[in-house]
């Protein structure tokens, strides 16, 4: 944990703007730059370090409270420090992801247009809370389910179920323990279970707002996903690396440590992973803010039926979304 | 239908009950899926020979997907063994109950980590800042968000 995170290497320097650019002209005529070797700066006046330092220190800031505001300025930090977004919420469209961006990246604003452009007009927002790709991938595996027309419904509600009949052997596989997995097990099984039998999205969206029962299905996820990796571990080794310092990190460690605990973000290993175990497809289309001519889809494929659309992910740099295409 | 969390807490229950704790470790009170006390004794050589520490833990209606709350007892005249990762008021500096919890540890194994993390100490001392922090800190050691900075200890 005390390790700092390795020194970025070959930066790249802003480039030069071409003297016919645009931008001159937005800058008007080429202001005369001063001789700097004629007129040297004033020099520099610092503040001295007492006045900088003219703050009370933390213990004494402190003393003057009474337990009671201590209790309470912990409370807020603590409550502060949880998003209060969601968990997922209802399907909103692009426009009001666009808003966001109107007075910043205009790249962003680009990418937004495509996609809508594109029939992904409405979008399903989640909480950035670490969770966000298992949450999202979860909701939309039902979700999916749900919204097929009979008799596909059917098909793809029953070969879920007989996938989930091997998730046991897969879990108990990787060594972790019937006690830790069966009742989130139970739970996703129960699920899939309502989506053949026509439950409302409404009920799936109240289940995925309920902590218990979302938090559930995500940690089920990660166990899933981490099973798959330590079972695969050929596959993977190399290519784990720790989300804050990108130390490499060994097959058990990464699972333990980062896919198996809570709040931790899932990168391309992980989805690669889950994507495998329950054979689906997935698309991730990558928000990045560079290309603006169009969004780069980030292919997964592994589902058996090829004619299933894949599930589309909406990808910004630190979080996952839904993509509901129209 | 019980919550996920005071069923799988019944599941840790009777597997304490049937196959009993490791060495060194005993249950003392489980009433309820609230709070759980264990005694907590290290085996063998070490710096807490003969020492009996009391091991409390609270679970919230999240666990165990959120971390249960543990701390050693320090009312009734019990105190907090002294470690380089624990407080006075009994808080514990570990990063399995902060940011490395995950849902695949279960109470034995976090008294077992415990256990080993006193078993392996050098020297007997509170840590550093330990005046400060328990002056201010919160009633619940979860609150706190330590900074794991030491794994050697």
């Amino acid at each position: 944990m005390s390790k700092e995170p390795p020194t970025p290497t070959g930066i790249r320097l802003p480039k030069a703007l071409p003297l016919d650019s645009e931008s001159e002209d937005l800058l008007g005529p080429v202001q005369e730059v001063p001789d700097m070797s004629l007129s040297p700066l004033p020099p520099l006046v610092l503040p001295s370090a007492g006045t900088l330092l003219d703050f009370p220190t933390q213990d004494e800031a402190l003393s003057g409270l009474t337990p009671a505001q201590l209790y309470d300025m912990n409370q807020d930090l603590y409550y502060d420090s949880v998003p209060t977004r969601a968990l997922i919420d209802a399907v909103a469209p692009m426009s009001e992801l666009r808003s966001e961006y109107e007075n910043g990246s205009a790249a962003f604003v680009k990418e937004i247009d495509w996609l809508v452009a594109n029939g992904y007009t409405y979008v399903r927002r989640t909480r950035g809370d670490g969770d966000c790709f298992y949450r999202s991938l979860g909701f939309a595996y039902i979700d999916r389910l749900l919204s097929l027309p009979q008799p596909a419904r059917d098909t793809a509600v029953a070969t879920a179920l007989s996938l989930l009949d091997g998730h046991p052997a897969i879990l108990d596989g990787a060594g972790i323990e019937r006690l830790v997995y069966e009742d989130y097990y139970d739970l996703l099984k129960e699920l899939v279970e309502k989506a053949g039998k026509g439950m409302r999205q409404e009920e799936l969206l109240e289940t995925f707002q309920t902590p218990e029962n979302s938090n559930a299905v995500v940690l089920y996820l990660r166990l899933l996903t981490s099973a798959q990796i330590r079972l695969n571990r050929d596959n993977y080794e190399g290519f784990l690396v720790h989300p804050d310092t990108k130390e490499l990190m060994s097959v058990d460690s990464f699972t333990a440590n980062v896919v198996q605990a809570m709040g931790k973000e899932a990168d391309n290993v992980e989805i690669d992973a889950l994507s495998h175990v329950l054979q689906l497809d997935l698309d991730l289309a990558y928000l990045n803010g560079v290309r603006q001519d169009g969004v780069d889809f980030i292919p997964f494929r592994n589902a058996s039926n090829k004619d299933d659309a894949p599930l589309v992910l909406l990808y910004r740099p630190g979080h996952y979304d839904i993509l509901v295409k129209q | 239908m019980a919550s996920i969390s005071s069923r799988r807490l019944a599941k840790e229950l009777r597997e304490i009950q049937a196959e009993g704790c490791p060495v060194g470790i005993s249950l003392v009170e489980a009433n309820d899926f609230s709070k759980w006390v264990f005694t907590i004794q290290v085996m063998g050589d070490s710096l807490y020979q003969d020492e009996v520490h009391t091991l409390q833990f609270r679970f919230d209606p999240q666990y165990p997907i959120s971390s249960p709350a543990v701390q050693f007892v320090v009312t009734d005249g019990k105190q907090a063994p002294i470690h380089p990762h624990v407080y006075s008021n009994g808080h514990i500096c570990a990063s399995i109950l902060g940011n490395e919890w995950s849902p695949v540890l279960s109470v034995i194994a976090v008294c077992v980590t415990l256990q080993s993390m006193l078993a392996s100490c050098k020297k007997k001392e509170r840590p550093a800042d330990n005046d400060r922090y328990v002056k201010h800190a919160p009633e619940n050691p979860k609150k706190t968000l330590f900074h794991y900075d030491d794994d050697t200890v």
